[in-house]
């Protein structure tokens, strides 16, 4: 800003002149110290294999249970991390628009409480302890709630009218 | 002596005062306890120079001079060490040399599993027989009695199933 010659320039001037005392001196030894020494070399994201999941595995297949406890165990791993992401990007939404954010963030609140559902859905209320074959039994029984009673969420109708229905 | 400063008196043994008669006297000089000044010298020089400096050491060089990985992806028909999972070169360190292969564990433990599976098969197996050994009295094994009897006790059960079985259950 050559031609702006009032105290803005000053300021910008003096405010990095305050913060290059403490960054000069670290720049300067990464780039001449640290970066010319370094050779660089890569590492990897591992990708594991799909495995069969429980619904295939044999009541007494202790191999096939582990090994699908051991993916289920992965892909909760994952979808925290993608649930994070998800929750990151709303709350910043929210931060940063403060007043507007009912308006302006509809969507990503709306991408997040149907994530949020889904993985309580999926690996909610199992507990410490819970493994995969909990997981399943907890499909098998919101199928049959579902089945019975209507969507979940929908409440509970009386004994006859979900007798009758099945 | 530096202690003379702690203590100005020292204490004299009057036997030996005795004794030695013009000679010089064995003092016992009595002095506060230098245990605990020692052993915090100790603990100094243990955790600073055998702790401290050397890690400190460690940590600068391989930061600057070795330097963490960038990621990249997997190139085509290469299978990555295990040790190359991971960024930091000690990490890698402590994974390649110290701790053992995960997938290897995996497919020990794997392994451990079906042996055991296998065992408790069989001790299901074998107390499905006692149990029915015990129930039905007919193998000369566990619960077995020598009862010369037996012979009549089949007969008569044979017996039994027929009339049961001709008169039926609503008698």
């Amino acid at each position: 800003m050559g031609d702006k010659q009032t105290p803005r320039k000053l300021f910008d001037g003096f405010i990095n002149a305050a913060v290059s005392i403490i960054d000069s001196p670290v720049t300067w030894f990464r780039e001449r110290v640290v970066t010319p020494n370094r050779e660089s070399y890569p590492w990897y994201h591992q990708k594991f294999r799909r495995v069969p999941t429980i619904d295939e595995c044999y009541t007494d297949d202790v191999i096939c249970f582990y090994e699908a406890n051991s993916q289920f165990k992965r892909d909760k791993a994952v979808d925290s991390e993608i649930l994070a992401i998800l929750r990151i990007r709303m709350e910043d939404c929210n931060m940063f628009h403060g007043p507007d954010a009912v308006a302006k963030c509809k969507s990503l609140v709306e991408t997040y409480k149907e994530a949020e559902g889904n993985w309580f859905c999926k690996y909610g209320d199992l507990g410490f302890h819970g493994n995969v074959k909990d997981a399943y039994m907890k499909q098998k029984h919101r199928m049959v709630w579902e089945r019975r009673h209507g969507p979940v969420g929908s409440g509970m109708r009386d004994a006859a009218a979900a007798a009758g229905d099945e | 002596m530096y202690y003379m400063k702690y203590y100005s008196h020292t204490y004299k043994f009057p036997a030996q005062q005795i004794r030695c008669g013009g000679g010089h006297h064995k003092e016992m000089f009595i002095t506060p306890s230098r245990f605990q000044w020692n052993k915090c010298k100790d603990m100094v020089h243990y955790y600073v120079f055998l702790g401290v400096i050397p890690l400190s050491l460690i940590t600068f060089f391989v930061n600057i001079y070795v330097g963490p990985a960038t990621l990249t992806p997997i190139p085509e028909n290469y299978k990555p060490k295990y040790w190359e999972y991971y960024r930091h070169p000690v990490t890698r360190f402590i994974s390649r040399y110290i701790m053992p292969n995960p997938q290897m564990e995996y497919e020990r433990h794997m392994n451990v599993l079906h042996e055991e599976e296998e065992r408790r098969q069989l001790y299901l197996l074998e107390k499905k027989v006692k149990q029915l050994m015990a129930e039905r009295s007919d193998y000369q094994a566990y619960y077995y009695s020598p009862n010369t009897a037996i012979k009549y006790y089949r007969k008569m059960k044979e017996v039994k199933k027929e009339e049961n079985d001709r008169q039926g259950d609503n008698l």
